[in-house]
C-alpha cells in the first residue's frame, strides 16, 4: 500500500444470517481508491453499497477480508481507537442529514471539533469559515429544524469537512433532496474535492452524482461489477 | 467537552416535553410523599413524646435501683438530699419535681379500688405534669388542707363519690410492712385521655404520704423536665451517669416507656422501606424513559458513534440525561414538598382521639420542616436516577454504530 492509496480492501467479505441461512452481502471485495478521488458506488438496492461503506469506516465489522483506511488496518483496531480514527480520518453525510436537532447549527459543526480537543477559539473560526463555503453564514446559531432539507445536508457537509479528514463517506447524500438542490450540493462537493484534494466516497443511486463521478464502482450481489475509471 | 454533553443530555430531555413531564413529576410526587412523610413524623414524634412525658412521667426521672422493677415502698432514693441540691445547679435541667410512688387501696362507701398512690410537690409538681391543667371538677390542691386527694375522672365514677366526700387509702408502711390507713376528702378529680391514669391514679401531698408510708423526709422518685426535649432521647447525656449513682439510677423516658421508643424505631423502618418502594418507583420511571428516548434516537446515537464519539462519552451522555431527569424532578418534589409540608405545617393534621402505643394523641398534628429533609432526600434521588441510568447508559456505550443506524435506516 502506498500513500496515494487511501482506501484498500482485500477479499471483504460480509455475511448476515437470516433464519440461519447466510446472506452473502459482500463476497470478497478487493479495491483500492487513491486520494482526491471522487468516486460513485452503485448498484440496485441490497447489492451491498451501504455494507461497504460501513466496513470501510469502521462502523461495520467484515466477517472476513481486511480492510486498510489511510494505511491502517482497521481490524487491528480496538472500539476506541476506531472511534478516534474515524473522528480524525472521515468525515460522514448521511442521506437523511441526521444533525442533531437540539444543537444549533454552529454547535452541530462544532461538536466533532470538542471530540478532537481543538481550542475554542479556533472552532469558532473554523465554524464560521465552513459556514462560509457551504453558503451558510449567518445560520450559526438556527437548529436544524428552522432550516430546509438542502440547508439541513449544507451543514451536514461543514460538520463532515470541518475536522479535515481524508475521506469523506456519503451515502445517498441527495437521495432526500430534489433535483435542483441535489445537483448543487454535488456541485459543492465537487469543488470541495477539487480544491481541497480530500477523498469522497458516494453510494448512490442517483444519476447526477453517477455523471459527476470521476470514478464508478458497480456493485452486484455482493462483486463488484463494474469499475469505470474516467478520464 | 463535558459541557456540551451536559448541554445535549438537558435539551434532549425537552425533545419530548411531555414524557418528560410525566416522569419527572411521577419522582417529583414520590419525593414530595417522602418528604411530607418524615414532616409528618417527625411532628407526631414530637407530639406523642410531649404528650407522654408531659402528662406525668417527666423527660427523665431518678429513683433507687431496681425500684421501677419491684416497687417497694422502703427503696427510696439514696443521698436525695444531695440529689436534689445537684439538680438545682445542671443546666440541662429546667425543673424537677419529688415524689413518692404507692400502690394501695381507695375505699369508699359504695366501692374499692387498687390504686397508684403518688406523693406530690403541687408547686413542683406543676411544671412536670399537666395534672392541674386537666382537673374537671373542683381544684388542684388549692388551700393547705393536708388531706386533699385528686383522683382520676373513672376512679371517681367506680368509687361513686363526689368533691368533698371522703375516701380511706391503705398502703403498707416502709421497713415494716404495717398496713397504714388514712381518710382523705375529695378536692378534685382529672381527667386525661389515658384510660389507665383516669381510673389507677390519686394524687396526694409529699409530706402526707411520707408521713403514711413511714418515710420520713425521702422519696421514690424525682421527675425531670429538660431544657430540650431531645436530652430525653440521648443516651449518651452525661446526666445519666452522673446520677446514676449512690445505689440510684437515672432514666429517660426511653427506658421508662420503651414501647414508645419501639414505635419510633418503627416508624424509621417503615420510613426505609417507603424509601425502597418509592426507589423501585424511580428506577422503572428512569428506565423506561431513557430506553423509550433511546430507541427514538437510535439512528443519531449511531451517527454520534460514526462521527467518532467514544463509546464512554456515550454512557456520559446518557448518565447526563439520567441526571438531568434527576435534577428536573428534584425540582417538582421540592416545590410540591415545601408547599404541601408547609401549608399542614401550619393547618395541622387531626388525628386526635387515637392512640399509639397507650398514648392518645390530644392535639392537632403539625408536620414539621428541617432542612435535612429536603437535602437527604434529594440527594438520593439524584444518586439513584443516576446509579439507574448506568444501565441505559451501558447499552449505549456497547451499541455497534453499524447495528444502530440499521435499525432505523
Amino acid at each position: 500500500m502506498t500513500s496515494h492509496q487511501v482506501i484498500v480492501t482485500e477479499d471483504l467479505t460480509k455475511t448476515y444470517s437470516a433464519n440461519d441461512v447466510p446472506v452473502y452481502a459482500l463476497r470478497g471485495i478487493n479495491l483500492t481508491i487513491t486520494a482526491g478521488e471522487f468516486t460513485a458506488i452503485v448498484g440496485p438496492s441490497g447489492s451491498g453499497k451501504t455494507t461497504f461503506l460501513n466496513i470501510i469506516s469502521g462502523l461495520d465489522q467484515p466477517t472476513e477480508g481486511k480492510v486498510w483506511l489511510s494505511e491502517e488496518l482497521l481490524s487491528n483496531m480496538s472500539g476506541r481507537q476506531l472511534s478516534d480514527f474515524r473522528r480524525d480520518n472521515i468525515g460522514f453525510i448521511f442521506q437523511a442529514y441526521n444533525l442533531i436537532p437540539v444543537l444549533t447549527v454552529g454547535e452541530n459543526i462544532e461538536y466533532i471539533m470538542l471530540l478532537q480537543g481543538i481550542p475554542k477559539l479556533e472552532r469558532h473560526q473554523r465554524v464560521v469559515d465552513i459556514l462560509e463555503v457551504v453558503g451558510l453564514a449567518g445560520y450559526i446559531d438556527r437548529k436544524p429544524p428552522q432550516l430546509s432539507g438542502g440547508q439541513q445536508q449544507r451543514v451536514a457537509i461543514a460538520r463532515a469537512m470541518v475536522s479535515q479528514p481524508t475521506i469523506i463517506l456519503a451515502d445517498e447524500p441527495t437521495a432526500n433532496l430534489d433535483s435542483k438542490t441535489g445537483s448543487e450540493l454535488l456541485d459543492m462537493m465537487y469543488q470541495l474535492n477539487k480544491r481541497t484534494g480530500m477523498t469522497f466516497v458516494f453510494s448512490t443511486h442517483d444519476q447526477t452524482v453517477m455523471d459527476r463521478a470521476q470514478r464508478l464502482i458497480t456493485l452486484k450481489d455482493g462483486l463488484i461489477d463494474n469499475d469505470n475509471v474516467r478520464e | 467537552m463535558w459541557w456540551i454533553l451536559i448541554k445535549l443530555a438537558w435539551r434532549n430531555l425537552f425533545r419530548n416535553t411531555r414524557r418528560t413531564f410525566i416522569a419527572g413529576t411521577a419522582i417529583g410526587i414520590g419525593l414530595a410523599a417522602l418528604i411530607f412523610v418524615d414532616a409528618l413524623w417527625i411532628g407526631m414524634e414530637e407530639n406523642m413524646i410531649r404528650i407522654a412525658t408531659s402528662s406525668f412521667l417527666g423527660d427523665g426521672q431518678i429513683h433507687q435501683e431496681d425500684f421501677r422493677q419491684t416497687q417497694e415502698v422502703e427503696r427510696t432514693i439514696n443521698q436525695h438530699h444531695q440529689v436534689l441540691s445537684n439538680l438545682k445547679q445542671e443546666e440541662v435541667v429546667a425543673h424537677f419535681t419529688p415524689r413518692t410512688f404507692v400502690f394501695g387501696m381507695i375505699t369508699s362507701p359504695a366501692h374499692v379500688i387498687a390504686a397508684a398512690l403518688v406523693g406530690v410537690d403541687p408547686v413542683t409538681e406543676k411544671y412536670l405534669s399537666h395534672v392541674d391543667e386537666m382537673i374537671t371538677e373542683g381544684g388542684y390542691f388549692e388551700g393547705d388542707n393536708e388531706r386533699n386527694i385528686v383522683i382520676g375522672s373513672k376512679m371517681a365514677e367506680v368509687l361513686e363519690v363526689e368533691i368533698g366526700d371522703r375516701v380511706v387509702a391503705t398502703v403498707s408502711q416502709a421497713k415494716t410492712g404495717d398496713l397504714a390507713q388514712e381518710m382523705f376528702r375529695i378536692s378534685g378529680v382529672f381527667h386525661f385521655h389515658n384510660h389507665e391514669m383516669n381510673r389507677g391514679m390519686a394524687f396526694i401531698r409529699l409530706e402526707k404520704s411520707q408521713q403514711i408510708l413511714g418515710l420520713k423526709d425521702d422519696v421514690h422518685q424525682i421527675a425531670i423536665k429538660f431544657t430540650d426535649v431531645k436530652y430525653g432521647q440521648d443516651k449518651l447525656l452525661p446526666f445519666w451517669s452522673k446520677y446514676s449513682k449512690y445505689g440510684n439510677e437515672a432514666v429517660s423516658w426511653t427506658e421508662i416507656l420503651p414501647e414508645l421508643e419501639t414505635i419510633f424505631e418503627w416508624t424509621n423502618v417503615s420510613k426505609v422501606l417507603l424509601g425502597f418502594v418509592f426507589f423501585i418507583i424511580v428506577v422503572f420511571g428512569i428506565i423506561n424513559t431513557l430506553f423509550m428516548s433511546l430507541y427514538e434516537r437510535m439512528f443519531e446515537f449511531g451517527v454520534l458513534r460514526a462521527i467518532g464519539t467514544r463509546p464512554s462519552r456515550m454512557a456520559q451522555l446518557i448518565l447526563f440525561e439520567a441526571g438531568s431527569l434527576g435534577v428536573l424532578s428534584i425540582g417538582i418534589g421540592i416545590i410540591l414538598g415545601l408547599i404541601t409540608t408547609y401549608i399542614c405545617s401550619k393547618t395541622g393534621i387531626d388525628y386526635t382521639g387515637i392512640e399509639v402505643a397507650g398514648v392518645t394523641i390530644q392535639e392537632l398534628i403539625y408536620p414539621v420542616m428541617v432542612i435535612d429533609q429536603f437535602i437527604f432526600y434529594p440527594f438520593w434521588v439524584l444518586v439513584f436516577t443516576t446509579i439507574t441510568g448506568l444501565y441505559p447508559a451501558w447499552y449505549a456505550a456497547r451499541m455497534s454504530p453499524a447495528e444502530a443506524m440499521r435499525r432505523v435506516g
